[in-house]
């Protein structure tokens, strides 16, 4: 019988049983297998989402919530107990829905892709452990679960980052990956268990329907001071913050998601740009009630983003490196998506034009940004450098990238009719009624920003004089199973815009807020075309420097003779060159230094005395052991002596 | 009068000896007869032994003055296995040797071992001192004998004389102790004794308990009155000193449990201190000593030392879980150590019982050397194997009555165990052999008894969570 519940079921046992199987039985064997099962199984797990999404959507119910399965899995105390389950609201549904499909995408991408890799079995089976655990992380039903699965994305992230192990550029990249990360998610720990002991309950129903007048009297010991319990729920909440801020590669945790470029690229498409960097955005989407009574929390989730946002958005118009225009543009992207959630606090009231529009968002992001992605890794493929440099006049040999390529650049220019435009304006109006001006100044500023770098890359990629020997022999050309998934992302780029708003805006609500809600706000009909106009300088002013028939590309693509400020921007801030200098003068020099040498004089020290202790007195065992019969039957009167005075006898 | 059923293992281990030893008069030296029937007695003994019930209670009184209750049922097992696996490992002595380890008359050896055997039956049978005292020396003469059984080897009667003349201290220790018992309480029986320990006590009882626990001290080798072991398990032959490290020491083991458990009863927590201090000083002294041995019977007779003190700390328990988890751990205690004598003497047939000559044995007969790190890693107890789970017990056993500080030093005390045990294994896997090696060759009886002791260390690991039969004592 297959109902919702088994193809629930399924959604997730289906990755974990390709996991499973290719990693044990398959993938060392038989890699065309390997990937066929993938495939399949993939493609059957997207099938039950996109079904059970469907169900959900049409049967009334929906925008309540459901719990699909749930169970125990470790009772701590009381009421505190982490369970395992299946959450579905339309949040989830949709991140179920976007994770499996593009799994399933890029899982026949990888086909082309990783064609000549000898590891190609290893590959598909770590794919398809980091699509179980996202889709873990997504429907999780509580904090708990949600940070297990969390981990698990970010353990699948570091593999698959390292997957080429013998290049140490990809090994020192998935280190930083999993290392920085890891130090966001020990305070994403830390916040769960301040959290979690504060309110006694791990689950989100419990934690987002949470009210702080009821906490205002009550105080929790820190250790170090006294805090209300009231103050302690904004500290947890800025410390789950801060698990999201280095997950999602906010400013300036972002350092390690441009080098986490090194991996494989439909690797970067799915984890570095769809759907892992987007866990943090949805965490805070996910505990957004709570976060909003929280406080001020709110506001730092605001800046975090607006700064990420144009921050990266300059590097990216600099930068040479195809997938790290990509990987800054991603970048920004998320801060749209947070600074978005931010924005809804409007000084103690709430709206929730931003919410919706950064869930938004992310559903439509994830096609254009996964389907830029593998484009990118198709062009690579073809002319085996990632560098702008040796590209362009690439689009009579790929007419059917270009096409699609074209389609996605506008999408994320937030041009109409194409999917990126609804999502991107509904941010800037939410900046715009909740009443922060410069937010919503920068937000402008940036889309032009992003107009500007995504139609350098593309000019330069597709147009213009062949700038590459393999191109100008013309042994570039389309390789079927990477071209097959970017055409058909190429649709929901076209049209999850106009046909997801109506969705998006009927559905997704935060459920729960406790706080006044304005009345409707006024739409500014002015916004859009401001949006459009600011995109339509930019492409014109890319056009002007790296496609016109006057346009020096040559003097363009030359990073030598340039003033300071590029310099700095192209650096990308030397922001790599500072954590390299803290890292190794402060932590491998200061700390790691002396608790190595704690570790090779104290502590090894004294375990080496212990040894020597202990073999000497086996030695002197030993030379006790004579032979002499004399002695040893003396031993017998020493013994009875010994016992009678140190056996404790009563005597 | 009519012999109860439960009583024929015991008869006929007393009258076995004789036919052994008599069948030999009818026939030739070559004659294969005596080990027959020796076999075939040793066997019958112990599954008639299997076929009594086991009762919980007082157990059988026979004459009023020789009980068989549980634990001295399943203490029969353990000798009687001791006994047979003994006689196996030392077929091949008798068969064909090199010229120092030729020994001769198999069916007085065979005898030697069942009249030791036998006296290992009336130690737990005893019900009153006089019976016990004669129980423990039958136990121990024969053992001086085997000790020196091959005549032309001089290093056996140097460790014969040593261990005979020790062995005859802690005898005239023991018997003192026992006439200041009967003195303080004025009857040889355990029930009468132990009425008096419980109206009181006097000094002349601490002496005769200081006595005891020292003339014990011997047989089990607790320190320091372990010197002998190291000396006499290097000069006998090896069979001999696998019989003496298991059967000897179980019946000696056998001995106190029968004596705390017994008439000592009511003053078990004023002599907790000192099993605690025996126990402790001699598991560490035994383990140090095992460090610093090149010589592979040296060094299994310090690795006993250090059994004796680990099987000490059970004894501070509560009476059915010390007798539960002792018999318990003697069981894996007799298989792992025979299993590795075996592969001691396999090897020892071939080349000197020296660490060295272990080098290289992966390479040679694997099964071997899965069978040396199988008994190894026991011995150390490192779980799923049978000795983990019998090491918990008797530390669960001493723990339970709050003696933490012995169980915590125990278990450190078992990471030095662990260093020369795995030095073992590794002599055997990772060492690279110097020069050429002789070949190695089982025969058919050395390779199955091998592989039966293997499957049975492991078995003896998991069986117990099988059935609850050998574990009630730790139902509750």
């Amino acid at each position: 019988m297959i109902n919702d519940i088994t193809l629930s079921y399924l959604i997730f046992l289906l990755p974990l049983l390709t996991f499973v199987v290719n990693g044990l039985f398959l993938g060392n064997r038989n890699a065309k297998a390997a990937a066929a099962f993938a495939i399949a199984c993939n493609g059957l797990a997207a099938a039950s989402a996109i079904t059970v999404a469907i169900h959900y959507f049409c049967s009334g119910y929906a925008p309540q919530k459901a719990i699909m399965f749930d169970y125990e899995f470790l009772p701590f105390a009381g009421s505190l107990v982490a369970k395992i389950g299946m959450l579905v609201d339309p949040l989830s549904i949709m991140m179920l829905v976007v994770v499996t499909f593009i799994s399933f995408m890029v899982n026949i991408y990888s086909v082309g892709y990783m064609r000549e890799d000898r590891a190609e079995g290893r590959f598909f089976s770590l794919l398809s452990l980091f699509s179980f655990s996202m889709l873990g992380l997504v429907a999780a039903t509580n904090l708990f679960q949600m940070f297990i699965f969390w981990e698990l994305v970010g353990v699948s992230s570091y593999l698959l980052i390292g997957f080429w192990y013998h290049k140490p550029s990809a090994v020192s990249a998935s280190k930083q990956a999993f290392i920085l990360t890891r130090f966001a998610d020990s305070f994403f720990l830390l916040g769960i268990v301040l959290v979690s002991y504060v309110v006694g309950s791990f689950d989100f129903s419990t934690i987002n329907a949470l009210s702080l007048h009821a906490f205002q009297a009550s105080t929790v010991n820190l250790g170090l001071c006294s805090v209300s319990s009231a103050e302690a729920l904004f500290i947890g909440s800025v410390l789950i913050f801060t698990g999201g801020w280095g997950k999602s590669a906010m400013f300036p945790m972002h350092i390690w998601l441009p080098n986490a470029m090194e991996g494989p690229t439909p690797v970067s498409s799915i984890i570095h740009s769809a759907t892992m960097v987007v866990a943090g955005v949805y965490l805070v989407a996910r505990l957004f009630p709570f976060f909003a009574a929280c406080g001020d929390t709110l506001t730092i989730v605001m800046w975090v983003g607006a700064f990420t946002m144009v921050f990266a958005a300059v590097i990216a118009c600099t930068q040479k490196d195809i997938k790290r225009i990509l990987a800054y543009s991603t970048l920004s992207q998320l801060g749209y998506m947070m600074f978005a959630l931010g924005a809804c606090k409007i000084h103690q009231v709430y709206a929730v034009t931003g919410w919706t529009a950064s869930t938004f968002h992310i559903f439509t992001h994830a096609f254009f940004k996964c389907s830029l992605f593998l484009i990118a890794g198709s062009l690579i493929h073809q002319v085996h450098t990632n560098d702008l440099d040796a590209m362009g006049g690439l689009r009579k040999k790929m007419p059917i990238t270009y096409i699609c390529t074209l389609i996605s650049v506008l999408a994320i220019s937030g041009i109409p009719p194409f999917s990126g435009f609804f999502s991107k304006d509904e941010i800037i109006l939410a900046a715009f009624q909740g009443h922060h001006y410069v937010v919503f100044a920068v937000a402008l500023f940036t889309s032009g920003l992003t107009a500007f770098y995504m139609f350098r890359m593309f000019f330069l990629a597709f147009h213009g004089e062949p700038r590459h020997e393999g191109v100008k022999a013309g042994h570039v050309h389309e390789d079927f199973a990477m071209t097959l998934p970017i055409v058909v992302l190429a649709v929901p780029a076209l049209l999850s815009g106009i046909l997801g708003k109506g969705l998006f805006e009927k559905f997704f609500v935060p459920g729960q807020l406790h706080v006044p809600q304005l009345l409707k706000l006024a739409h500014a009909p002015w916004i859009p075309f401001a949006a459009i106009g600011v995109a339509a300088i930019a492409i014109a002013i890319a056009w002007f420097f790296y496609a016109s028939p006057k346009a020096k590309v040559q003097r363009a693509l030359d990073s030598t003779n340039r003033s300071g400020i590029y310099k700095v921007i192209y650096h990308k801030f030397y922001f790599d060159e500072m954590y390299y200098a803290v890292v190794r003068q402060f932590i491998f020099g200061g700390i790691a230094r002396v608790s190595r040498a704690f570790n090779d004089y104290i502590i090894e020290g004294l375990l080496a005395f212990c040894v020597w202790f202990i073999h000497k007195l086996g030695d002197l065992v030993r030379t006790a052991q004579a032979g002499y019969l004399p002695f040893y039957l003396g031993t017998l009167i020493v013994g009875v002596l010994l016992w009678r005075f140190f056996g404790q006898l009563p005597l | 009068m009519s012999i109860p059923n439960y009583l024929f293992p015991d008869i006929l281990l007393l009258i076995f000896p004789f036919i052994v030893i008599g069948s030999r008069l009818f026939c030739s030296t070559q004659s294969k007869v005596p080990w027959r029937i020796a076999n075939v007695g040793f066997i019958a003994i112990f599954i008639l032994l299997n076929l009594i019930p086991l009762a919980s209670g007082e157990g059988r009184l026979f004459i009023s003055n020789w009980k068989i209750d549980d634990f001295g049922v399943l203490m029969r097992e353990v000798l009687i296995i001791s006994a047979i696996l003994g006689m196996w490992l030392s077929k091949d002595y008798f068969e064909h040797s090199g010229e120092r380890q030729q020994m001769h008359q198999i069916a007085e050896f065979i005898g030697a071992i069942a009249f030791a055997t036998f006296g290992g039956f009336t130690v737990v049978s005893a019900c009153d001192l006089l019976t016990f005292f004669l129980g423990l020396e039958m136990a121990t003469i024969p053992m001086y004998a085997l000790t020196a059984w091959n005549k032309k080897d001089q290093l056996g009667s140097e460790a014969a004389t040593k261990y005979i003349l020790m062995g005859s201290v802690a005898t005239a220790f023991e018997l003192f102790g026992f006439s200041y018992l009967y003195g303080f309480a004025g009857s040889l029986h355990f029930s009468e004794i132990q009425y008096a320990i419980s109206n009181g006590t006097n000094p002349l009882l601490w002496v005769a308990v200081l006595f005891l626990f020292c003339g014990i001290g011997f047989k089990l080798t607790l320190f320091p009155f372990h010197t002998w072991a190291p000396d006499v398990y290097e000069g006998a032959p090896t069979p001999v000193t696998a019989v003496i490290s298991v059967t000897s020491k179980a019946t000696a083991i056998a001995f106190l449990v029968v004596l705390v458990f017994g008439p000592l009863a009511p003053i078990q927590e004023q002599i907790a201190p000192l099993i605690a201090l025996l126990a402790g000083t001699t598991l560490f002294v035994g383990n140090l000593g095992a460090l610093k041995q090149s010589r592979l019977r040296r060094f299994m007779a310090y690795s006993s030392i250090a059994q004796a003190g680990y099987i000490m700390v059970a004894l501070l328990g509560p009476a059915t879980m010390a007798k539960t988890a002792i018999i318990y751990y003697l069981f894996v205690y007799a298989v792992s150590n025979y299993l590795a004598f075996f592969v001691f003497g396999i090897i020892g047939h071939y080349r000197e019982e020296t660490f060295a000559s272990l080098r290289g044995l992966s390479k040679q007969d694997v099964n071997l050397a899965i069978a040396l790190a199988i008994s190894m890693f026991s011995l150390a107890g490192i779980p799923p194997l049978a000795g983990f789970f019998g090491k918990f017990h008797l530390f669960f056993s001493g723990a339970s009555t709050g003696h933490y500080a012995i169980v915590a030093f125990a278990v450190l005390n078992n990471v030095i165990a662990l260093f020369y045990y795995i030095q073992l294994i590794k002599s055997a896997w990772v060492d690279e052999p110097e020069g050429n090696l002789s070949p190695i060759r089982l025969t058919k009886r050395q390779r199955n008894v091998v592989i039966l002791l293997s499957v049975m260390v492991v078995a003896l690991g998991i069986l117990p969570f099988l059935s609850n039969n050998v574990f009630a004592g730790f139902s509750y």
